[in-house]
C-alpha cells in the first residue's frame, strides 16, 4: 500500500472534562481539497489547529510522508495557513507581508523579489504591494494572507474559515479564487468552514464533523445523495423526516408503513432494523415529484402555502398525520395554476428515500 | 415655504468644553507658568543682568559632569525599566483578565505606598550590611560585601523600581491591542520566537515603550528623593544640584538657570516623540 500524503491517526483532544476531538482518523493524499465541515463545536478546528501545532492533542499521532509533526514546533512544519481574523502584520505592507516567510528563511533578496511578484499576481493584488494590510479592504487581505501562505510552497495549506468575515458576494468570488490557485498550485488544502454551500462547492472530499468524531467522510455527492446517519442528511441540504414503522428489508431496501397508514416499499435502509422498529424516513425537499412516474410512490399531503422561489416553488404541506413536509419542485413542474391550497398526492422515488433510526 | 436662513455674524467661541478646563488652567497659570517665568528672569538677572548663569553652567567641568551624570542615570533607568517591563506587560496581556485585575492590583498598590518608605527600605537591604549582602555571603556566594549603594547601581535599582508602574502600564495597553493571532501566523510562516518578537511584537509595541520610556526618562530627570538617598556624592544628579545651589549656597540665580535649562530640555525631549510618534502614525503604521 502507498504510504498516505497527511494521515491523521486517532488524534484525540480535551480541554479538561471536555473532549473536544474524540477519535479522529483521516488520510489525506496529495494535492487533495478536503474541507472539514460541521457545526461550531464539532472539533474541526481543534484537529486543524493540532496540524498547525497549535495545540497539541492529547493522544493519536499527525504525520506527514510518514514522520510525526508533533514533536516539530509550529514554525518549522513547514505549512501554510490562512485564518478566520485578519493575521496580517499591520506595520508592514503588502509585499512585506508576502516577503515575511522568505526573508526569515533568509533566501537571497533576488528569490525573495521575484516569488512575492509571482504571489501577488496569483492572487491578482500586483498594484497593491505597497499598501499597508489597514488600506484593504477584508475581501483584499485575505487574498494576501492566502499569498503570504503559499510564498513559501509549503505542501499543506490550512484554511480556518477563512471568508466567516466576508459578505456573500466577495465570498463566492473568493471561492473562486481559491479553488483556482488550488488548481494552479496543486497544494494540499485543508479548510474548515461550518457553511455547507462552501463545502460543496470548492471541496474534493468532505469530513463531517460531529461532537469530536467524524461522521461520513466522501465527496459532496457522496454525503448529499448516499448519507450515512440521519446527522449527514440533516446537515448536508435540506431534508424532511417522516416517522415510519419498518415492516421488512430485503437486500438493502425496506418496506415501510408511514404514520398516515401508507406502506411504501423500496427505500433504502441505512441500517439493519427488527420488524415493527420504529424508524424515520429522510426524503430530500427537491425529490418529490408532481406527476407520477413508474417507479414512484405517493403521498397524500394537504398543502398549506406555495411561494414561488424562481427556478422553484417551495411547498409547505401536511401529511394526514400532521407531520411537516417542505416539498421543492421545479417551477416548471408545477404550473401555476396547480397552487392554490389543497389536498393531493405527491410523488417520489423510494430509491431517493433513505430510512434511519428514530 | 420661506426658510429663516439668516446667518449670525461670525463671533470668537470657545472652543467646546474650554469652560470646564478653566479651573485647571487658573491654577497652572498662577502656580506653573508664573513661578517659571519668575525663574526665567531670576536666572538672567541675579547677581547681574545677563547670561553669565548659563555661561557658567554650561562652560564649567563640574556642572557638566552633574549634566552628563543625570542624563546617564536617566538613560540607564529608562533602559533597565524597559527590559524589566516588557515581559511583564506581555504576560499582563496575554493572562486571563481575573488574574491580570490582581496583579494590576499589586502594582498599582505599589505607587500608592510612600516614596520616602520604600526609597528606605531599599536603602535596609542595599547597604553594605544590608539584607542582601548578608544572605550572599551567607550562601557563600561572594566574601565581600557589594557595592550596591551610594552609587550607580543603587540609584538605578531604587529608580527602575519605582518607575516600572509608568512603563507597564502604557506597554500592556499597546500590548493588548496585538492579535495573539498574529502572532501564530507569524510562527507558521516560520519565524522563530526571537524572529516573531523581533519582527512583529517588538515594531507593533513600539509607541507604547516610546510612550512609557519617554515618561520614565523625563521623570528621571528630575528625581531628587532617590538619587539622593541611594546615590553617592561622586554622582550627583541635577535635581539635587539645584535644591544645594538654592537651599545651601542660595546661589537662586544659578539654581534658576539650571531649572530652565532641565525644563527646556525635557520639552524638547517631549516634542521630539511627539514627531516621530506622529510621523509614524501619519504614515497609517501603529
Amino acid at each position: 500500500m502507498t504510504q498516505p500524503f497527511l494521515s491523521i491517526r486517532n488524534l484525540r483532544k480535551t480541554f479538561g472534562a471536555i473532549v473536544a476531538v474524540h477519535d479522529v482518523t483521516l488520510e489525506i493524499p496529495r494535492g487533495e481539497f478536503l474541507t472539514f465541515l460541521g457545526p461550531s463545536g464539532s472539533g474541526k478546528s481543534t484537529t486543524l489547529y493540532a496540524i498547525a501545532g497549535f495545540q497539541d492533542p492529547s493522544s493519536g499521532d499527525v504525520q506527514l510522508e510518514g514522520k510525526s509533526l508533533l514533536a516539530v514546533p509550529s514554525h518549522k512544519r513547514n505549512i501554510g495557513m490562512v485564518f478566520q481574523r485578519y493575521t496580517l502584520f499591520p506595520h508592514l505592507t503588502v509585499a512585506e507581508n508576502v516577503a515575511f516567510p522568505l526573508r526569515v528563511r533568509r533566501r537571497p533578496e533576488a528569490e525573495v523579489k521575484k516569488k512575492v511578484a509571482d504571489m501577488l499576481a496569483l492572487v491578482r493584488l500586483e498594484s497593491f504591494a505597497t499598501r499597508l494590510p489597514g488600506a484593504l479592504s477584508g475581501g483584499q487581505q485575505q487574498r494576501v494572507a492566502l499569498a503570504r501562505a503559499l510564498a513559501y510552497d509549503p505542501p499543506i495549506l490550512l484554511m480556518d474559515e477563512p471568508l466567516s468575515a466576508l459578505d456573500k458576494k466577495l465570498r463566492e468570488e473568493i471561492q473562486g479564487e481559491i479553488r483556482r490557485i488550488h488548481r494552479e498550485t496543486g497544494v494540499t488544502i485543508l479548510y474548515v468552514t461550518h457553511d455547507q454551500e462552501e463545502a460543496l462547492h470548492l471541496s474534493d472530499r468532505i469530513a463531517l464533523f460531529r461532537d469530536g468524531r467524524i461522521e461520513q467522510t466522501g465527496s459532496g455527492e457522496d454525503l448529499y445523495l448516499r448519507p450515512a446517519t440521519d446527522f449527514v442528511a440533516g446537515f448536508i441540504g435540506n431534508s424532511n423526516f417522516l416517522a415510519a414503522e419498518h415492516l421488512d428489508t430485503t437486500d438493502g431496501t425496506a418496506t415501510i408503513r408511514l404514520a398516515d397508514g401508507s406502506v411504501i416499499s423500496g427505500v433504502r435502509a441505512n441500517g439493519t432494523f427488527g420488524n415493527g422498529q420504529k424508524t424515520r424516513l429522510m426524503i430530500r425537499p427537491e425529490a418529490f415529484g408532481m406527476e407520477r412516474s413508474p417507479a414512484s410512490a405517493e403521498l397524500n399531503v394537504e398543502i398549506v402555502d406555495v411561494a414561488f422561489y424562481g427556478e422553484r416553488r417551495r411547498i409547505v404541506a401536511r401529511t394526514a398525520a400532521g407531520e411537516g413536509v417542505d416539498i421543492r419542485p421545479t417551477s416548471a413542474a408545477m404550473p401555476s395554476q396547480d397552487v392554490s391550497p389543497c389536498s393531493r398526492q405527491v410523488f417520489f422515488d423510494p430509491a431517493a428515500a433513505f430510512l434511519f433510526p428514530a | 415655504m420661506s426658510v429663516e436662513t439668516r446667518q449670525s455674524p461670525p463671533t470668537f467661541r470657545m472652543p467646546a468644553g474650554f469652560n470646564g478646563l478653566l479651573p485647571a488652567l487658573i491654577l497652572i497659570v498662577l502656580f506653573f507658568v508664573v513661578p517659571v517665568l519668575a525663574l526665567l528672569l531670576r536666572s538672567v538677572t541675579e547677581p547681574e543682568p545677563g547670561l553669565q548663569n548659563y555661561a557658567a553652567l554650561l562652560g564649567d567641568g563640574t556642572y557638566a559632569r552633574v549634566f552628563f551624570n543625570t542624563f546617564l542615570v536617566a538613560s540607564v533607568v529608562t533602559i533597565v525599566t524597559v527590559l524589566v517591563a516588557f515581559p511583564v506587560a506581555w504576560m499582563l496581556a496575554i493572562m486571563p483578565s481575573a488574574l491580570a485585575s490582581i496583579v494590576f492590583g499589586v502594582i498599582i498598590l505599589s505607587m500608592w505606598t510612600n516614596l520616602l518608605t520604600r526609597t528606605y527600605a531599599w536603602m535596609v537591604l542595599l547597604q553594605r550590611t544590608g539584607v542582601i549582602n548578608r544572605t550572599l555571603m551567607a550562601a557563600g556566594i561572594i566574601d565581600q560585601p557589594l557595592p550596591l549603594i551610594n552609587n550607580l547601581t543603587g540609584v538605578t535599582i531604587g529608580m527602575v523600581y519605582i518607575m516600572l508602574p509608568f512603563m507597564i502600564l502604557p506597554l500592556v495597553g499597546t500590548l493588548r491591542a496585538i492579535d495573539p493571532m498574529t502572532l501564530r501566523a507569524a510562527a507558521l510562516c516560520g519565524a522563530s520566537p526571537f524572529q516573531a518578537f523581533r519582527r512583529i511584537l517588538l515594531p507593533l509595541s513600539l509607541p507604547g515603550v516610546a510612550a512609557g520610556g519617554l515618561m520614565v526618562f523625563v521623570m528621571s530627570l528630575g528625581y531628587f528623593v532617590t538619587p539622593a538617598l541611594l546615590g553617592g556624592t561622586s554622582n550627583m544628579m541635577l535635581a539635587e544640584m539645584i535644591a544645594q545651589m538654592i537651599q545651601s549656597l542660595l546661589n537662586w540665580g544659578l539654581g534658576s538657570a539650571a531649572a530652565f535649562i532641565l525644563l527646556v530640555v525635557t520639552m524638547a525631549l517631549y516634542a521630539l516623540q511627539l514627531r516621530l510618534v506622529g510621523a509614524r502614525r501619519m504614515s497609517g503604521g501603529i
